[in-house]
Protein backbone atom coordinates (compact mmCIF):
# COMPACT_ATOMS: atom_id res chain seq x y z
CA UNK A 1 0.00 0.00 0.00
CA UNK A 2 1.31 3.45 -1.53
CA UNK A 3 0.09 7.09 0.56
CA UNK A 4 1.83 10.16 -0.80
CA UNK A 5 1.36 12.64 2.07
CA UNK A 6 1.57 16.48 0.77
CA UNK A 7 2.19 18.95 3.96
CA UNK A 8 1.16 22.14 2.99
CA UNK A 9 2.78 24.20 6.14
CA UNK A 10 0.23 27.34 8.03
CA UNK A 11 2.14 29.66 9.52
CA UNK A 12 -0.68 31.89 10.76
CA UNK A 13 -4.19 31.37 11.26
CA UNK A 14 -6.70 34.79 10.90
CA UNK A 15 -10.45 34.80 11.60
CA UNK A 16 -12.24 36.21 8.28
CA UNK A 17 -15.05 36.29 6.02
CA UNK A 18 -14.51 33.67 4.20
CA UNK A 19 -12.47 30.53 5.02
CA UNK A 20 -9.55 30.41 2.30
CA UNK A 21 -5.78 28.85 2.72
CA UNK A 22 -3.38 31.95 1.02
CA UNK A 23 0.13 31.51 1.48
CA UNK A 24 0.10 29.82 4.40
CA UNK A 25 -2.13 31.37 5.97
CA UNK A 26 -5.55 30.02 7.12
CA UNK A 27 -8.23 32.16 7.24
CA UNK A 28 -11.79 30.91 8.57
CA UNK A 29 -15.14 31.87 8.89
CA UNK A 30 -16.51 31.66 12.54
CA UNK A 31 -19.81 31.94 11.57
CA UNK A 32 -19.33 29.04 9.21
CA UNK A 33 -17.13 26.72 11.58
CA UNK A 34 -20.14 27.24 13.99
CA UNK A 35 -22.41 26.05 11.40
CA UNK A 36 -20.49 22.82 11.13
CA UNK A 37 -20.44 22.31 14.72
CA UNK A 38 -24.23 22.87 15.30
CA UNK A 39 -25.60 21.11 12.70
CA UNK A 40 -25.58 18.84 16.25
CA UNK A 41 -29.17 19.69 17.79
CA UNK A 42 -27.25 18.27 21.44
CA UNK A 43 -25.16 20.76 21.05
CA UNK A 44 -26.34 24.59 21.68
CA UNK A 45 -23.70 26.75 21.43
CA UNK A 46 -19.76 26.82 20.48
CA UNK A 47 -17.49 29.72 20.53
CA UNK A 48 -13.66 29.44 18.42
CA UNK A 49 -10.34 30.91 19.41
CA UNK A 50 -6.98 31.01 18.01
CA UNK A 51 -3.81 30.14 20.63
CA UNK A 52 -0.51 30.84 18.64
CA UNK A 53 3.36 29.56 19.54
CA UNK A 54 4.16 32.14 22.59
CA UNK A 55 1.53 33.60 23.50
CA UNK A 56 0.23 34.15 27.36
CA UNK A 57 -2.52 31.61 27.08
CA UNK A 58 -3.55 28.20 28.76
CA UNK A 59 -6.04 25.83 26.89
CA UNK A 60 -8.18 23.62 29.70
CA UNK A 61 -9.32 20.98 29.82
CA UNK A 62 -8.20 19.94 26.03
CA UNK A 63 -10.56 16.67 24.97
CA UNK A 64 -8.63 16.16 21.72
CA UNK A 65 -6.32 17.60 19.18
CA UNK A 66 -6.54 16.90 15.83
CA UNK A 67 -4.62 17.43 12.56
CA UNK A 68 -6.94 18.89 9.41
CA UNK A 69 -6.54 16.59 6.27
CA UNK A 70 -7.91 16.46 3.28
CA UNK A 71 -7.96 13.13 0.66
CA UNK A 72 -7.29 14.24 -2.22
CA UNK A 73 -6.42 10.47 -4.59
CA UNK A 74 -7.65 7.07 -3.62
CA UNK A 75 -10.54 5.17 -1.85
CA UNK A 76 -12.56 6.67 1.32
CA UNK A 77 -12.37 9.79 3.50
CA UNK A 78 -11.08 11.30 6.51
CA UNK A 79 -12.15 9.29 9.43
CA UNK A 80 -13.21 6.58 8.12
CA UNK A 81 -16.57 5.05 10.10
CA UNK A 82 -16.46 8.30 11.89
CA UNK A 83 -17.14 11.03 9.25
CA UNK A 84 -16.15 9.52 5.84
CA UNK A 85 -18.22 6.14 5.21
CA UNK A 86 -16.52 3.03 5.66
CA UNK A 87 -13.64 2.09 3.14
CA UNK A 88 -10.09 0.85 3.47
CA UNK A 89 -7.72 4.04 3.42
CA UNK A 90 -4.29 4.69 3.47
CA UNK A 91 -3.26 4.71 -0.25
CA UNK A 92 -3.43 7.46 -2.70
CA UNK A 93 -3.20 11.15 -1.82
CA UNK A 94 -3.47 13.24 1.51
CA UNK A 95 -2.68 16.34 2.14
CA UNK A 96 -1.80 17.47 5.78
CA UNK A 97 -2.00 21.37 7.28
CA UNK A 98 1.32 21.24 9.23
CA UNK A 99 1.84 23.27 12.02
CA UNK A 100 -1.55 23.83 12.98
CA UNK A 101 -4.46 21.79 15.16
CA UNK A 102 -7.84 21.76 15.76
CA UNK A 103 -8.28 21.35 19.75
CA UNK A 104 -11.65 20.18 21.26
CA UNK A 105 -12.01 21.94 24.86
CA UNK A 106 -14.34 22.15 28.02
CA UNK A 107 -15.95 20.30 30.52
CA UNK A 108 -17.40 17.17 30.08
CA UNK A 109 -17.13 15.61 33.60
CA UNK A 110 -16.01 17.86 36.46
CA UNK A 111 -12.77 16.45 36.94
CA UNK A 112 -11.51 16.33 33.30
CA UNK A 113 -7.89 17.92 32.51
CA UNK A 114 -5.67 18.28 30.46
CA UNK A 115 -3.49 21.89 30.22
CA UNK A 116 -1.97 23.15 26.84
CA UNK A 117 -0.07 26.20 27.76
CA UNK A 118 1.13 28.23 25.06
CA UNK A 119 4.52 29.75 26.86
CA UNK A 120 6.29 29.40 29.93
CA UNK A 121 7.22 26.03 31.71
CA UNK A 122 3.79 24.20 30.64
CA UNK A 123 4.91 24.55 26.78
CA UNK A 124 7.91 22.99 27.97
CA UNK A 125 6.38 20.05 28.23
CA UNK A 126 3.51 19.76 25.55
CA UNK A 127 3.73 19.24 22.09
CA UNK A 128 1.19 21.08 20.86
CA UNK A 129 2.12 24.64 22.22
CA UNK A 130 4.24 24.72 19.23
CA UNK A 131 1.13 24.52 17.13
CA UNK A 132 -1.14 27.40 16.14
CA UNK A 133 -4.42 25.84 17.85
CA UNK A 134 -7.90 26.88 16.30
CA UNK A 135 -9.57 25.88 19.71
CA UNK A 136 -13.48 25.19 19.80
CA UNK A 137 -15.20 25.14 23.22
CA UNK A 138 -19.19 23.68 22.59
CA UNK A 139 -21.80 23.69 25.43
CA UNK A 140 -24.35 21.28 25.28
CA UNK A 141 -28.37 21.52 25.58
CA UNK A 142 -29.50 21.58 28.83
CA UNK A 143 -29.72 17.69 30.22
CA UNK A 144 -27.69 16.03 27.91
CA UNK A 145 -26.01 12.77 29.20
CA UNK A 146 -22.39 13.05 29.75
CA UNK A 147 -21.93 10.18 27.51
CA UNK A 148 -24.02 11.89 24.67
CA UNK A 149 -21.89 14.75 25.22
CA UNK A 150 -18.78 13.37 25.20
CA UNK A 151 -19.44 11.95 21.95
CA UNK A 152 -21.30 14.91 19.88
CA UNK A 153 -18.07 17.17 21.15
CA UNK A 154 -15.54 14.27 19.77
CA UNK A 155 -18.10 14.24 16.10
CA UNK A 156 -17.73 18.04 15.86
CA UNK A 157 -14.17 17.82 16.20
CA UNK A 158 -13.50 15.98 13.50
CA UNK A 159 -16.16 17.74 11.49
CA UNK A 160 -14.05 21.11 12.37
CA UNK A 161 -11.02 19.58 10.81
CA UNK A 162 -12.41 17.91 8.03
CA UNK A 163 -14.08 21.56 7.13
CA UNK A 164 -10.63 23.07 7.64
CA UNK A 165 -8.52 20.20 5.74
CA UNK A 166 -11.48 20.56 2.59
CA UNK A 167 -9.63 24.00 2.43
CA UNK A 168 -6.81 22.56 1.09
CA UNK A 169 -7.86 20.20 -1.67
CA UNK A 170 -6.60 22.21 -4.47
CA UNK A 171 -3.40 23.45 -3.51
CA UNK A 172 0.10 22.99 -3.94
CA UNK A 173 2.22 21.10 -1.22
CA UNK A 174 5.23 22.36 0.48
CA UNK A 175 6.39 19.13 0.80
CA UNK A 176 5.64 15.31 -0.51
CA UNK A 177 7.01 12.16 1.37
CA UNK A 178 5.64 8.78 0.41
CA UNK A 179 4.96 6.07 2.72
CA UNK A 180 4.87 1.95 1.52
CA UNK A 181 4.57 -1.19 2.72
CA UNK A 182 4.78 -4.16 0.32
CA UNK A 183 3.01 -7.19 0.60
CA UNK A 184 4.42 -10.06 2.70
CA UNK A 185 5.46 -11.70 0.16
CA UNK A 186 6.76 -8.70 -1.72
CA UNK A 187 8.66 -8.11 1.85
CA UNK A 188 10.05 -11.09 1.65
CA UNK A 189 11.23 -10.95 -1.76
CA UNK A 190 12.80 -7.71 -1.84
CA UNK A 191 14.07 -7.91 1.69
CA UNK A 192 14.85 -11.49 1.95
CA UNK A 193 18.15 -10.76 4.66
CA UNK A 194 16.56 -7.48 6.69
CA UNK A 195 14.51 -8.47 10.56
CA UNK A 196 11.06 -8.24 9.92
CA UNK A 197 9.84 -5.63 12.17
CA UNK A 198 5.83 -5.10 13.37
CA UNK A 199 4.73 -1.97 15.30
CA UNK A 200 2.33 -3.49 18.26
CA UNK A 201 0.07 -0.82 19.22
CA UNK A 202 -1.83 -0.43 22.37
CA UNK A 203 -5.34 1.28 22.65
CA UNK A 204 -6.91 2.54 25.68
CA UNK A 205 -10.81 0.82 25.77
CA UNK A 206 -11.87 0.97 29.22
CA UNK A 207 -14.97 3.54 29.14
CA UNK A 208 -15.98 7.00 29.32
CA UNK A 209 -13.45 9.49 28.58
CA UNK A 210 -11.42 6.37 28.26
CA UNK A 211 -12.33 4.48 25.04
CA UNK A 212 -10.38 5.00 20.98
CA UNK A 213 -12.24 3.83 17.67
CA UNK A 214 -10.79 2.02 14.51
CA UNK A 215 -12.53 2.41 11.74
CA UNK A 216 -16.14 3.60 13.85
CA UNK A 217 -15.53 0.45 16.11
CA UNK A 218 -15.36 1.02 19.65
CA UNK A 219 -11.53 -0.86 20.35
CA UNK A 220 -13.13 -2.42 23.11
CA UNK A 221 -14.80 -5.00 20.98
CA UNK A 222 -12.14 -5.32 18.60
CA UNK A 223 -9.88 -8.52 18.38
CA UNK A 224 -6.33 -7.76 17.74
CA UNK A 225 -6.19 -7.54 14.37
CA UNK A 226 -3.52 -6.07 11.12
CA UNK A 227 -3.60 -2.60 9.63
CA UNK A 228 -1.30 -1.03 7.40
CA UNK A 229 0.66 1.36 9.12
CA UNK A 230 -0.48 4.12 6.58
CA UNK A 231 -3.95 3.98 7.28
CA UNK A 232 -3.79 5.53 10.24
CA UNK A 233 -2.68 8.56 8.80
CA UNK A 234 -6.00 9.08 7.06
CA UNK A 235 -7.67 8.95 10.57
CA UNK A 236 -8.39 4.82 10.63
CA UNK A 237 -7.88 5.46 14.42
CA UNK A 238 -9.44 8.29 16.79
CA UNK A 239 -9.14 9.37 20.31
CA UNK A 240 -12.49 9.37 22.79
CA UNK A 241 -9.89 9.50 26.02
CA UNK A 242 -8.59 12.54 27.76
CA UNK A 243 -7.50 11.61 31.44
CA UNK A 244 -4.74 11.48 32.32
CA UNK A 245 -3.60 13.54 29.69
CA UNK A 246 -0.02 13.05 29.74
CA UNK A 247 0.03 9.38 28.35
CA UNK A 248 -3.06 9.60 26.52
CA UNK A 249 -2.91 9.54 22.66
CA UNK A 250 -5.00 12.77 20.74
CA UNK A 251 -6.35 11.88 17.29
CA UNK A 252 -3.29 13.86 16.33
CA UNK A 253 -1.15 11.80 17.74
CA UNK A 254 -2.53 8.48 15.58
CA UNK A 255 -2.36 10.90 12.47
CA UNK A 256 1.55 11.24 13.39
CA UNK A 257 2.65 8.75 14.84
CA UNK A 258 6.08 8.81 15.78
CA UNK A 259 6.70 4.73 16.21
CA UNK A 260 5.17 4.36 12.52
CA UNK A 261 6.83 7.06 10.99
CA UNK A 262 10.59 6.23 12.73
CA UNK A 263 9.90 2.63 11.31
CA UNK A 264 9.04 3.80 7.72
CA UNK A 265 12.81 6.02 8.19
CA UNK A 266 14.13 2.24 8.47
CA UNK A 267 12.16 0.31 6.18
CA UNK A 268 14.09 -1.03 3.80
CA UNK A 269 17.69 -0.21 5.11
CA UNK A 270 18.11 -2.01 8.75
CA UNK A 271 14.10 -3.28 9.02
CA UNK A 272 11.37 -4.44 7.00
CA UNK A 273 8.05 -2.67 8.09
CA UNK A 274 5.86 -5.77 8.04
CA UNK A 275 2.31 -4.02 9.54
CA UNK A 276 0.92 -2.22 12.39
CA UNK A 277 -0.78 -4.52 14.75
CA UNK A 278 -3.61 -2.87 17.22
CA UNK A 279 -4.70 -4.45 20.67
CA UNK A 280 -6.94 -2.60 23.30
CA UNK A 281 -6.67 -2.49 26.92
CA UNK A 282 -10.58 -3.84 28.57
CA UNK A 283 -10.94 -3.87 32.20
CA UNK A 284 -12.35 -7.90 32.35
CA UNK A 285 -9.67 -10.10 32.89
CA UNK A 286 -10.24 -12.88 30.37
CA UNK A 287 -10.62 -9.80 27.90
CA UNK A 288 -6.89 -9.27 28.57
CA UNK A 289 -5.87 -12.72 28.07
CA UNK A 290 -7.59 -12.91 24.74
CA UNK A 291 -6.15 -10.22 23.57
CA UNK A 292 -2.56 -10.65 24.33
CA UNK A 293 -3.01 -14.23 23.56
CA UNK A 294 -4.07 -12.96 20.03
CA UNK A 295 -1.47 -10.34 19.67
CA UNK A 296 1.08 -13.07 20.39
CA UNK A 297 -0.80 -15.65 17.89
CA UNK A 298 -0.29 -12.85 14.86
CA UNK A 299 3.38 -12.04 15.45
CA UNK A 300 4.31 -15.32 15.47
CA UNK A 301 1.86 -16.17 11.55
CA UNK A 302 3.86 -13.36 10.40
CA UNK A 303 6.98 -14.48 11.24
CA UNK A 304 8.30 -11.41 12.82
CA UNK A 305 12.05 -11.08 14.05
CA UNK A 306 10.28 -8.40 16.53
CA UNK A 307 8.07 -5.76 17.87
CA UNK A 308 7.88 -2.28 19.17
CA UNK A 309 5.29 -2.35 21.72
CA UNK A 310 3.53 1.06 22.64
CA UNK A 311 0.89 1.19 25.76
CA UNK A 312 -1.34 3.92 26.36
CA UNK A 313 -2.47 4.94 29.80
CA UNK A 314 -0.95 3.38 32.92
CA UNK A 315 -1.94 0.98 36.10
CA UNK A 316 -4.79 -1.27 34.38
CA UNK A 317 -2.38 -1.29 30.59
CA UNK A 318 0.77 -1.99 32.52
CA UNK A 319 -0.82 -5.64 32.76
CA UNK A 320 -2.23 -6.07 29.48
CA UNK A 321 1.62 -4.45 28.38
CA UNK A 322 3.90 -7.17 30.81
CA UNK A 323 1.40 -9.79 29.04
CA UNK A 324 1.99 -8.76 25.17
CA UNK A 325 5.85 -8.71 26.02
CA UNK A 326 6.12 -11.65 27.62
CA UNK A 327 3.85 -13.95 25.30
CA UNK A 328 5.49 -12.40 22.19
CA UNK A 329 8.48 -12.99 23.38
CA UNK A 330 7.49 -16.71 24.48
CA UNK A 331 7.11 -17.19 20.67
CA UNK A 332 10.61 -16.03 19.50
CA UNK A 333 9.95 -12.31 18.83
CA UNK A 334 12.41 -9.59 20.29
CA UNK A 335 10.18 -6.83 22.41
CA UNK A 336 10.81 -3.46 22.98
CA UNK A 337 8.08 -1.92 25.04
CA UNK A 338 7.77 1.99 25.09
CA UNK A 339 5.40 3.09 28.73
CA UNK A 340 5.91 6.12 31.41
CA UNK A 341 5.78 5.82 34.63
CA UNK A 342 3.85 6.78 37.55
CA UNK A 343 7.01 6.66 40.70
CA UNK A 344 5.27 8.76 43.09
CA UNK A 345 6.50 12.60 43.52
CA UNK A 346 9.91 11.94 44.73
CA UNK A 347 10.43 9.24 41.73
CA UNK A 348 11.07 6.42 44.40
CA UNK A 349 8.17 4.32 44.24
CA UNK A 350 7.76 1.53 41.85
CA UNK A 351 7.12 2.73 37.94
CA UNK A 352 4.66 0.22 37.01
CA UNK A 353 2.15 -1.68 38.62
CA UNK A 354 3.51 -4.91 36.71
CA UNK A 355 7.09 -6.15 35.80
CA UNK A 356 8.67 -9.19 34.18
CA UNK A 357 12.26 -10.03 32.75
CA UNK A 358 11.08 -10.64 29.79
CA UNK A 359 10.69 -6.85 29.30
CA UNK A 360 14.22 -6.18 29.22
CA UNK A 361 14.21 -3.25 26.97
CA UNK A 362 11.99 -0.57 27.76
CA UNK A 363 11.82 2.92 26.64
CA UNK A 364 10.36 5.55 29.25
CA UNK A 365 8.41 8.81 28.61
CA UNK A 366 9.03 9.76 32.01
CA UNK A 367 7.79 10.16 35.84
CA UNK A 368 3.91 11.36 35.23
CA UNK A 369 3.81 12.46 39.06
CA UNK A 370 6.94 15.26 39.20
CA UNK A 371 5.65 18.06 40.35
CA UNK A 372 5.86 21.53 38.00
CA UNK A 373 4.98 25.04 38.57
CA UNK A 374 2.35 26.65 36.02
CA UNK A 375 2.95 30.26 36.10
CA UNK A 376 -0.39 32.31 36.12
CA UNK A 377 -1.32 33.14 31.99
CA UNK A 378 -3.29 36.29 31.04
CA UNK A 379 -5.84 34.18 29.16
CA UNK A 380 -7.61 30.89 29.60
CA UNK A 381 -9.41 29.43 26.97
CA UNK A 382 -11.60 26.85 28.29
CA UNK A 383 -12.17 27.13 32.42
CA UNK A 384 -9.52 26.84 35.35
CA UNK A 385 -13.07 26.02 37.34
CA UNK A 386 -12.56 22.03 37.37
CA UNK A 387 -8.24 22.79 37.30
CA UNK A 388 -8.64 21.78 41.06
CA UNK A 389 -10.03 18.37 40.36
CA UNK A 390 -8.05 17.21 37.07
CA UNK A 391 -5.81 14.18 37.32
CA UNK A 392 -2.46 15.11 39.24
CA UNK A 393 -4.01 17.98 41.07
CA UNK A 394 -5.02 18.66 44.33
CA UNK A 395 -7.18 21.18 46.38
CA UNK A 396 -3.89 23.16 46.39
CA UNK A 397 -3.53 23.03 42.63
CA UNK A 398 -4.81 26.96 41.82
CA UNK A 399 -2.45 29.17 44.51
CA UNK A 400 -3.86 32.74 45.22
CA UNK A 401 -1.30 34.32 42.74
CA UNK A 402 -3.30 32.52 40.00
CA UNK A 403 0.12 29.80 39.75
CA UNK A 404 -0.36 26.30 39.43
CA UNK A 405 0.76 23.48 41.43
CA UNK A 406 0.68 20.10 39.18
CA UNK A 407 1.81 16.72 38.18
CA UNK A 408 2.51 16.51 34.91
CA UNK A 409 0.04 14.02 34.74
CA UNK A 410 -2.32 17.09 34.12
CA UNK A 411 -0.75 18.19 30.99
CA UNK A 412 -1.54 16.86 27.37
CA UNK A 413 0.78 14.88 25.70
CA UNK A 414 3.93 15.37 28.73
CA UNK A 415 4.64 11.99 28.99
CA UNK A 416 3.28 10.18 25.65
CA UNK A 417 3.78 6.67 25.28
CA UNK A 418 3.98 6.56 21.08
CA UNK A 419 7.07 9.37 22.24
CA UNK A 420 5.15 11.84 20.73
CA UNK A 421 6.54 14.45 23.53
CA UNK A 422 9.50 17.17 24.41
CA UNK A 423 11.06 15.04 27.41
CA UNK A 424 14.05 13.65 26.61
CA UNK A 425 17.13 12.06 28.38
CA UNK A 426 19.71 13.19 25.15
CA UNK B 1 -19.25 -0.87 56.81
CA UNK B 2 -22.69 -1.42 55.18
CA UNK B 3 -24.46 -4.37 53.25
CA UNK B 4 -27.00 -3.67 51.10
CA UNK B 5 -28.60 -7.22 51.17
CA UNK B 6 -31.60 -6.32 48.71
CA UNK B 7 -29.13 -6.08 46.17
CA UNK B 8 -27.61 -9.86 46.50
CA UNK B 9 -31.14 -11.15 46.70
CA UNK B 10 -32.62 -9.41 44.16
CA UNK B 11 -30.15 -10.83 41.61
CA UNK B 12 -29.30 -13.97 42.78
CA UNK B 13 -32.27 -15.71 41.09
CA UNK B 14 -31.63 -14.00 38.00
CA UNK B 15 -28.05 -15.18 37.76
CA UNK B 16 -28.92 -18.82 37.99
CA UNK B 17 -28.64 -19.17 34.01
CA UNK B 18 -25.11 -17.16 33.53
CA UNK B 19 -22.75 -19.37 32.58
CA UNK B 20 -20.40 -18.23 34.92
CA UNK B 21 -21.33 -16.65 38.30
CA UNK B 22 -20.18 -13.68 39.29
CA UNK B 23 -21.07 -10.73 41.07
CA UNK B 24 -20.14 -7.28 41.63
CA UNK B 25 -18.31 -5.42 44.54
CA UNK B 26 -18.77 -1.29 44.62
CA UNK B 27 -18.67 1.21 47.30
CA UNK B 28 -20.18 3.36 44.32
CA UNK B 29 -23.85 3.52 44.51
CA UNK B 30 -24.68 4.04 41.04
CA UNK B 31 -23.66 0.83 40.25
CA UNK B 32 -25.76 -0.53 42.92
CA UNK B 33 -28.83 1.63 41.49
CA UNK B 34 -28.16 0.94 37.64
CA UNK B 35 -26.85 -2.78 37.72
CA UNK B 36 -28.55 -4.45 40.56
CA UNK B 37 -31.67 -4.93 38.58
CA UNK B 38 -29.98 -7.41 36.11
CA UNK B 39 -27.06 -8.34 38.24
CA UNK B 40 -26.10 -9.57 41.41
CA UNK B 41 -24.47 -6.41 43.43
CA UNK B 42 -22.64 -6.62 46.58
CA UNK B 43 -22.45 -2.45 47.82
CA UNK B 44 -20.66 -1.72 50.95
CA UNK B 45 -19.46 1.59 51.64
CA UNK B 46 -15.74 1.54 52.09
CA UNK B 47 -13.05 3.35 51.26
CA UNK B 48 -11.20 3.12 47.72
CA UNK B 49 -8.45 1.22 49.39
CA UNK B 50 -10.59 -0.76 51.94
CA UNK B 51 -12.74 -1.84 48.47
CA UNK B 52 -9.79 -3.08 47.28
CA UNK B 53 -8.65 -5.25 50.55
CA UNK B 54 -12.32 -6.95 50.80
CA UNK B 55 -11.49 -8.02 47.61
CA UNK B 56 -8.31 -9.27 48.35
CA UNK B 57 -10.29 -11.03 51.43
CA UNK B 58 -12.77 -12.63 48.71
CA UNK B 59 -10.12 -14.03 46.64
CA UNK B 60 -8.19 -15.66 50.13
CA UNK B 61 -11.17 -17.05 50.66
CA UNK B 62 -11.47 -18.75 47.36
CA UNK B 63 -13.11 -16.22 44.78
CA UNK B 64 -11.78 -15.23 42.37
CA UNK B 65 -10.63 -11.59 40.75
CA UNK B 66 -12.71 -10.51 37.12
CA UNK B 67 -11.53 -7.61 36.63
CA UNK B 68 -8.28 -5.16 37.13
CA UNK B 69 -8.42 -3.28 40.10
CA UNK B 70 -6.65 -0.38 38.64
CA UNK B 71 -9.19 0.84 35.92
CA UNK B 72 -9.40 4.03 34.59
CA UNK B 73 -6.91 6.58 34.58
CA UNK B 74 -8.68 8.36 37.36
CA UNK B 75 -6.26 7.20 40.04
CA UNK B 76 -6.33 5.55 43.38
CA UNK B 77 -7.71 8.28 45.87
CA UNK B 78 -8.32 10.32 43.15
CA UNK B 79 -11.66 8.76 42.89
CA UNK B 80 -13.30 7.55 46.06
CA UNK B 81 -15.10 4.85 44.17
CA UNK B 82 -14.16 1.31 42.94
CA UNK B 83 -16.13 -1.47 41.32
CA UNK B 84 -14.79 -5.25 40.91
CA UNK B 85 -16.12 -7.98 39.49
CA UNK B 86 -16.17 -11.30 41.47
CA UNK B 87 -16.67 -14.63 39.88
CA UNK B 88 -17.54 -17.02 42.54
CA UNK B 89 -16.09 -20.19 40.97
CA UNK B 90 -12.33 -21.07 42.42
CA UNK B 91 -9.68 -19.82 40.32
CA UNK B 92 -6.75 -22.16 39.92
CA UNK B 93 -3.54 -21.78 41.25
CA UNK B 94 -1.90 -19.63 38.49
CA UNK B 95 -5.07 -17.57 37.99
CA UNK B 96 -5.03 -16.97 42.01
CA UNK B 97 -1.55 -16.13 41.89
CA UNK B 98 -1.58 -13.59 39.27
CA UNK B 99 -5.10 -11.94 41.15
CA UNK B 100 -3.51 -11.29 44.18
CA UNK B 101 0.01 -10.26 42.75
CA UNK B 102 -2.67 -7.55 40.95
CA UNK B 103 -4.79 -6.60 44.27
CA UNK B 104 -1.51 -6.16 46.09
CA UNK B 105 -0.17 -4.19 43.78
CA UNK B 106 -2.99 -1.84 43.53
CA UNK B 107 -3.32 -1.46 47.04
CA UNK B 108 0.42 -0.64 47.22
CA UNK B 109 -0.35 1.94 44.82
CA UNK B 110 -3.25 3.64 46.55
CA UNK B 111 -0.32 5.75 48.73
CA UNK B 112 1.34 6.76 45.32
CA UNK B 113 -1.71 9.71 44.37
CA UNK B 114 -3.24 12.06 46.52
CA UNK B 115 -7.18 12.31 48.34
CA UNK B 116 -9.73 14.59 46.46
CA UNK B 117 -12.88 15.70 47.72
CA UNK B 118 -16.23 15.12 46.45
CA UNK B 119 -17.09 18.00 45.06
CA UNK B 120 -17.93 15.42 41.51
CA UNK B 121 -18.49 12.48 43.74
CA UNK B 122 -21.52 11.91 40.72
CA UNK B 123 -18.91 12.52 38.19
CA UNK B 124 -16.31 9.96 39.86
CA UNK B 125 -19.59 7.19 40.18
CA UNK B 126 -20.58 7.51 36.25
CA UNK B 127 -16.63 6.85 34.95
CA UNK B 128 -16.50 4.02 37.63
CA UNK B 129 -20.08 3.11 36.32
CA UNK B 130 -18.77 3.49 32.36
CA UNK B 131 -15.63 0.91 33.72
CA UNK B 132 -16.96 -1.73 35.31
CA UNK B 133 -20.26 -1.59 32.81
CA UNK B 134 -17.74 -2.75 30.31
CA UNK B 135 -16.58 -5.78 31.72
CA UNK B 136 -20.31 -6.48 32.44
CA UNK B 137 -20.94 -6.42 29.22
CA UNK B 138 -17.51 -8.99 28.40
CA UNK B 139 -19.05 -11.03 30.97
CA UNK B 140 -22.38 -11.73 30.06
CA UNK B 141 -20.95 -12.19 26.37
CA UNK B 142 -19.66 -15.48 28.02
CA UNK B 143 -16.74 -16.85 30.32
Amino acid sequence: MRLEMGHIYIRDIQFAAESKIADGVLYVSEEALKAVVLEDEKLKSVSFDIAKPGESVRITPVKDVIEPRVKVEGRGGQFPGVIAKVDTVGEGKTYALKGMAVVTAGKIVGFQEGIIDMTGPGADYTPFSQTLNLVMVAEPVEGLKQHDYEAAVRFAGFRVAVYVGELARELTPDEVKVYETPTMMEGLKLYPDLPRVAYVQMLQSQGLLHDTYVYGVDAKKILPTILNPTETMDGAIVSGNCVSACDKNPTYVHQNNPVVEDLFAQHGKTLNFVCQIITNENVYLADKMRSSDWTAKICKMLDLDGVIVSQEGFGNPDTDLIMNCKKIEAEGVKTVIITDEYAGRDGKSQSLADADVAANAVVTGGNANEVVILPKLDKVIGTLDYVNKIAGASEDTLRPDGSLEVELQVITGATNETGFLKLSAR
Amino acid sequence: MCIVPFFITLAQERNGAMREKYYILTNNPMVAGKLSEDHKVVFMELSFEEILKEARSRIHSGQSLLTHPLSGSVKPNETPYKSLLIGEAKPTTEELAFTLELIETAIAACGKFRAKGDKYAQDFQLIDYTLIKSAVESADMGI
